[in-house]
């Protein structure tokens, strides 16, 4: 296939072989030094540190989780004290909710999705720098904020009143909202690109049934984003105002209601839970296909599926808010629908036991992880079913049983999947396989000490224990299961040490990967490991919904973009039959500027109202640099 | 394009909007006439969703009828590049979803008076 040229301009149907890469790589690299680095827009650069850095926070969340077990581990240890306790567990909920496990999917997404889908870029690629930006700084504004002792204290939630002005006079609060504010706006941003990319830049031919699953959830999970998140921005953005200038949406003796926080966060806070669990289910769809050597069973179904988890997932906020005394009526209609979205969660797992069950599973560490995730995803959906119900929900709620549910689900239904995924496409993004027998090491140990950490807590929810404590006296009876479930802690912390070591060690020593070293079926293996900075040197043409499997040998591919600028092709939504070509923008500092104006802005706006008159203008200097015409080609158009 | 390829290519996209469009109605529409129910009738309420109901699953029913009609060899030998019938498929399921978010709500309207709203 070819496009028409325009006369005097070098296209890629009139270059082949190493010309064609090395032009090709010219023009889409990343600028060297410092400032260059500093201007990436490309989506593999920009997604390699959202991963490492969301890796990080996963690091530090942990190290929390682990001071946290250290003081639990037996009755009135004074290893933390309760203020300590309170800002630990606060920032260890925090960090792993909005800084590792949404950023770290949508990471993988930012990096894989144009490859996937066969375009050179991700759609709006200097808003994607942008995003990282925002992502990095406020995660540091956080976390400087704890070593400073500001790290907020409320709970990830930070339920009103105790996050009032009144209960918390400290900066604490404030600090927790805007670092929500900051997050939120990264992973808008990130929706919008990944929303964008897949509708318009897949590759000709790759028609909507032949989006491969793991790009389907994440097109789900940033509608969800863009549906979800709002909620949660004007919920902080309200709190700070409360705080700043006296507002009252949640003064009670004003007018206001603390009952709306709670409806605003939790409106967030469930559509949160399918935020981090649906692109796992992509994660899990990619690698048992490649595994079990067949495709999924149910495509169809499984995207229905993952389709009515998204919706459904805005219709089940009320049952965190079981025991708040709302009529018991609407909360019993509530726990129909929670319980309505175990059917199709239900349904991608059938099809998927149905896959491995069909096809001839070769049991690599990235499939050992899937299955762990099956495991221990069911059992946290069986819980979910418990806590789902009014009852006994309401006896349970704010114990240790709610606790272990949670960690099942997330851990099970997000982790699990994401270090398979690790070990999945580890040898695409640094060329290199990861050890397989650590990789086995690392997956019994997370697989062993996650149970022997989290299961426990359920009986401990059980025979009473509340969340949220620091300590507990020796005659409750707790300390046994409190010292096992440290102790799991611990074997579950070094599997991760595990893999750290694996990854250091495979990217200096590890086998060479090849394109394509599992021969799985998709377009990101099409290219070379690592890929170059312009992915493909020509744009694959997609004939099967496995475009790999059923043409390894020759992928056709579509000749007559610009070789000596930046362009992508542009296709239509349902057929993704070619439309127009479209530059794709160039390296740019401005987007790192004006995350550094915003930045100032929104930490100035929690110490005075003023800083949204001073922090303005520096912003809006920023955005006209950003967009000001530079006399390119693009431009002209 | 002819008259009736164009009908069929509605069709198969109209199982996929229907549900969703009746779950708006509805919600919208038992906001409106929670008063009306209250002074009149109670039933009215009920009365919508269970229309509405019906008008999601006859997206289904219309999407399965283009499934029927359509390529279900496609989906045999899992090549894809069918996306009118794949949208067709995605409407015999969002019908059915709809359908249940709706009666979801159809058992509200029957348990909650309406003047307690």
């Amino acid at each position: 296939m070819s496009m028409a040229a325009e006369p005097n301009e070098l296209r890629d149907d009139v270059l082949n072989g190493l010309r064609l890469s090395r032009q090709l790589e010219k023009v889409w690299r990343t600028p060297s030094g410092l400032v260059g680095a500093l201007m990436s827009v490309d989506h593999k650069v920009v997604g390699r540190r959202y991963i490492l850095t969301a890796f990080a926070f996963l690091l530090l969340g942990g190290i929390l989780a682990i001071l946290m077990r250290v003081q639990l581990a037996g009755p009135e240890k004074t290893f933390l004290s309760a203020d300590k306790y309170n800002q630990i567990f606060t920032m260890h909920g925090s960090t792993m909710m909005f800084l590792f496990a949404v950023p770290v999917m949508e990471a993988f997404a930012v990096y894989l999705v144009p490859l996937m889908v066969g375009t050179r870029n991700i759609a709006f690629p200097r808003l994607n720098a942008f995003s990282y930006w925002m992502f990095l700084f406020g995660g540091c504004f956080l976390w400087i904020s704890f070593a400073l002792n500001v790290g907020p204290d409320v709970g990830w939630f930070a339920y009103v009143p105790l996050s009032s002005l009144q209960y918390t006079p400290t900066k604490r609060p404030d600090v927790w909202a805007q670092m929500i504010t900051f997050t939120e706006v990264a992973a808008l941003a990130v929706s919008v690109e990944i929303v964008v990319t897949v509708f318009k830049l897949r590759a000709p031919g790759m028609t909507l049934d032949r989006i491969p699953l793991f790009v389907w959830a994440m097109l789900v999970t940033s509608f969800l984003v863009m549906f979800a998140m709002p909620s949660v921005m004007v919920a902080s953005t309200s709190l700070i105002l409360d705080r700043l200038v006296n507002t009252r949406f949640y003064d009670s003796s004003s007018g206001g209601h603390p009952l709306l926080w709670q409806h605003l966060f939790w409106f967030f806070g469930h559509p949160e839970v399918y935020i981090i669990f649906i692109p796992g289910t992509g994660m899990v769809s990619a690698i048992l296909a490649t595994f079990a050597r067949r495709p999924v069973i149910g495509y169809p179904v499984v995207i229905l599926s993952l389709i009515a988890t998204g919706f459904l997932s805005f219709g089940l906020w009320v049952h965190h808010m079981f025991v708040t005394g709302l009529p018991q009526l609407g909360a019993g209609l509530f726990t129909a629908s929670s319980m309505l979205i175990a059917v199709p969660s239900g349904l991608q797992i059938f099809c998927w036991l149905a896959t491995l069950w069909d096809g001839r599973p070769v049991y690599r560490t990235p499939l050992l992880f899937v299955i762990g995730f099956i495991v221990i995803f069911v059992l946290g959906g069986l819980s979910g079913v418990m806590v789902a119900s009014v009852p006994i929900d309401t006896q349970v709620h704010d114990t240790y049983f709610v606790v272990a549910h949670f960690h099942y689900v997330l851990i099970g239904g997000a982790v699990f999947p994401l270090v398979g995924a690790v070990y999945y496409w580890f040898p695409k993004i640094a060329g290199r396989m990861l050890s397989e027998r650590l990789g086995r090491w690392n997956f019994w140990l997370a697989f062993i000490g996650f149970n022997v950490a989290f299961f426990p807590m359920h009986i401990l929810g059980l025979i009473g224990m509340p969340r949220r404590v620091y300590t507990y006296t020796a005659d409750m009876d707790w300390a046994h299961l409190n010292l096992l479930s440290s102790g799991g802690a611990l074997i579950f912390a070094l599997s991760f040490a595990l893999l750290l070591v694996n990854v250091i060690y495979s990217l200096r020593k590890g086998e060479l990967a090849g394109d394509n070293p599992w021969n799985a079926s998709t377009l990101e293996w099409a290219t070379s490991s690592p890929p170059p900075p312009q992915n493909f040197d020509r744009i694959p043409v997609v004939k099967h919904r496995d475009p790999l499997w059923a043409d390894n040998e020759s992928l056709p591919v579509v000749a007559g973009l610009s070789a000596e600028r930046r362009e992508v092709l542009l296709t239509s939504l349902a057929e993704a039959e070619p439309q127009i070509r479209e530059a794709s923008p160039e390296p740019s500092i401005w987007p790192l500027l004006a995350a550094i104006a915003t930045t100032v802005f929104f930490i100035g706006s929690i110490f005075t109202p003023w800083a949204v008159l001073w922090g303005t203008p520096p912003m809006a200097v920023t955005l006209i640099g950003w967009f000001w015409p530079a006399g390119s080609k693009e431009d002209e158009e | 394009m002819t008259e009736a390829d164009r009908r069929s290519r509605l069709l198969y996209w109209a199982g996929v909007a229907l549900g969703p469009i009746a779950w708006g109605v509805n919600l919208q529409g038992v906001y409106v006439l929670a008063h009306f129910s209250c002074e009149k009738t109670r039933m009215s309420g009920a009365i919508v969703s269970a229309v509405l109901a019906i008008v999601s699953l006859a997206g289904t029913l219309i999407s399965a009828r283009a499934v029927r009609r359509g390529a279900e060899a496609e989906w045999a030998d899992a090549q894809g590049g069918g996306p009118r019938t794949f949208m067709a498929w995605l409407g015999v399921g969002s019908g059915v979803l709809f359908a249940l978010v709706i009666a979801n709500q159809l058992a509200a309207s029957l348990m909650i008076s309406p003047c307690l709203r």
